[in-house]
């Protein structure tokens, strides 16, 4: 009788088992990223908001555009390097998603300056080498100051503009951005906030297993 | 009994009050203010644990540039400091504006704290010392 109830259970055990690893591979499926912005039903397709083309300059001279991110995930913000604010907490958290991607040849970050007259790329060559930027990976891009706010408003989200009455003659969000390989938005974090900035890291992650699927 | 704790309280006293010295309480309400101050102007680029950024902002921990230039740090908080220091053997040069809102006060307050912290152990600074300092600053403009 004893017998035969255990080998009942241990049969059990062996259904138990086997559900778990189902739940394992199939029930554990991760949530994935939601999108940003607003949405369109073209048809049968959904048309999602994406990043409007861009043309900038970085800190080597190099001409950047939406073209240098393709088939990239890439991480952007805007800031100046004269603030005194929170871009050097922004940098230094964003000096943190440099360091964690750095084995992720897929994975860019793009810092724009909505202080161009300033910030001229000789400027941001000197300030991307000091804060140790080795590599094109972390591109600061300046440009046509209208279209760095427009492009911050209109595509990212973003708050910059001038504002001569703050303390640095600007306001901007704290804001970092993830942008997915089709040119969405997957993501907006606090770019002052280390908790935000892991969550960030997690979900560049997470984006990349979503790519490889 | 009570005489054990007449001299125990009159002991405490006598070791609070030695002036200059850390366990004074005057010392310990400069710190805690300046610790307040710090983290409001200061942080943001000099990090709360005071190691600085890259070659961007200079460490105020165990920087030999601090210690050697007591009066120029003091006077820098409330001026500013522009062009090439040398901090450590690496050379910064990211302008620093000034803070012309910080009374004689809070600038001793922050004085005492960097003095302080993260390993560095200076002398603390008070405001009679600060106020003369702040008025002898060369400023350059």
């Amino acid at each position: 009788m004893i017998t035969r109830l255990m080998k009942a259970m241990k049969l059990h055990w062996v259904k138990v088992l086997f559900l778990v690893l189902i739940c394992f591979t199939a029930c554990d499926k991760e949530k994935a990223l939601p999108v940003f912005g607003e949405r369109e039903v073209v048809g049968t397709d959904t048309v999602y908001h994406t990043i409007a083309p861009f043309q900038f300059v970085d800190q080597d001279s190099t001409v950047v555009t939406n073209a240098t991110f393709k088939d990239q995930i890439y991480v952007t913000d805007f800031f100046f390097t004269s603030c005194r604010t929170i871009c050097p907490i922004m940098k230094t958290q964003m000096l943190r998603v440099y360091q964690a991607t750095a084995e992720m040849p897929d994975v860019k970050i793009l810092s724009h300056t909505i202080d161009p007259e300033y910030d001229t790329v000789a400027l941001l060559h000197d300030f991307a080498k000091r804060l140790g930027v080795t590599d094109n990976r972390w591109r600061f891009v300046t440009g046509v100051k209208d279209s760095i706010y427009k492009i911050a408003q209109t595509s990212y989200f973003a708050t910059a503009m001038e504002d001569k009455s703050e303390p640095d003659g600007f306001i901007h969000s704290g804001a970092f951005l993830l942008i997915d390989k089709k040119q969405r938005i997957r993501g907006k974090y606090d770019g002052t906030k280390e908790e935000e900035v892991n969550k960030l890291i997690a979900d560049i992650k997470k984006l990349r297993r979503e790519d490889a699927l | 009994m009570r005489f054990r704790i007449f001299a125990f309280v009159l002991m405490a006293m006598a070791i609070a009050c030695v002036p200059g010295s850390k366990g004074d309480v005057k010392f310990q309400q400069y710190y805690t203010e300046g610790e307040m101050l710090y983290q409001q102007h200061c942080a943001n680029c000099h990090q709360v644990d005071g190691t600085g950024l890259g070659k961007l902002f200079p460490p105020l921990a165990k920087s030999d540039y601090m210690d050697n230039n007591r009066e120029a740090v003091i006077c820098l908080i409330r001026y500013g400091i522009k062009g090439e220091v040398l901090v450590n053997g690496v050379s910064y040069n990211q302008e620093m504006k000034g803070i012309p809102t910080l009374t004689d006060l809070e600038i001793a307050e922050i004085a005492s704290y960097i003095y302080n912290s993260w390993g560095n152990e200076e002398e603390w600074v008070d405001v009679l010392q600060a106020t003369k300092i702040l008025a002898a600053c060369k400023i350059n403009e």
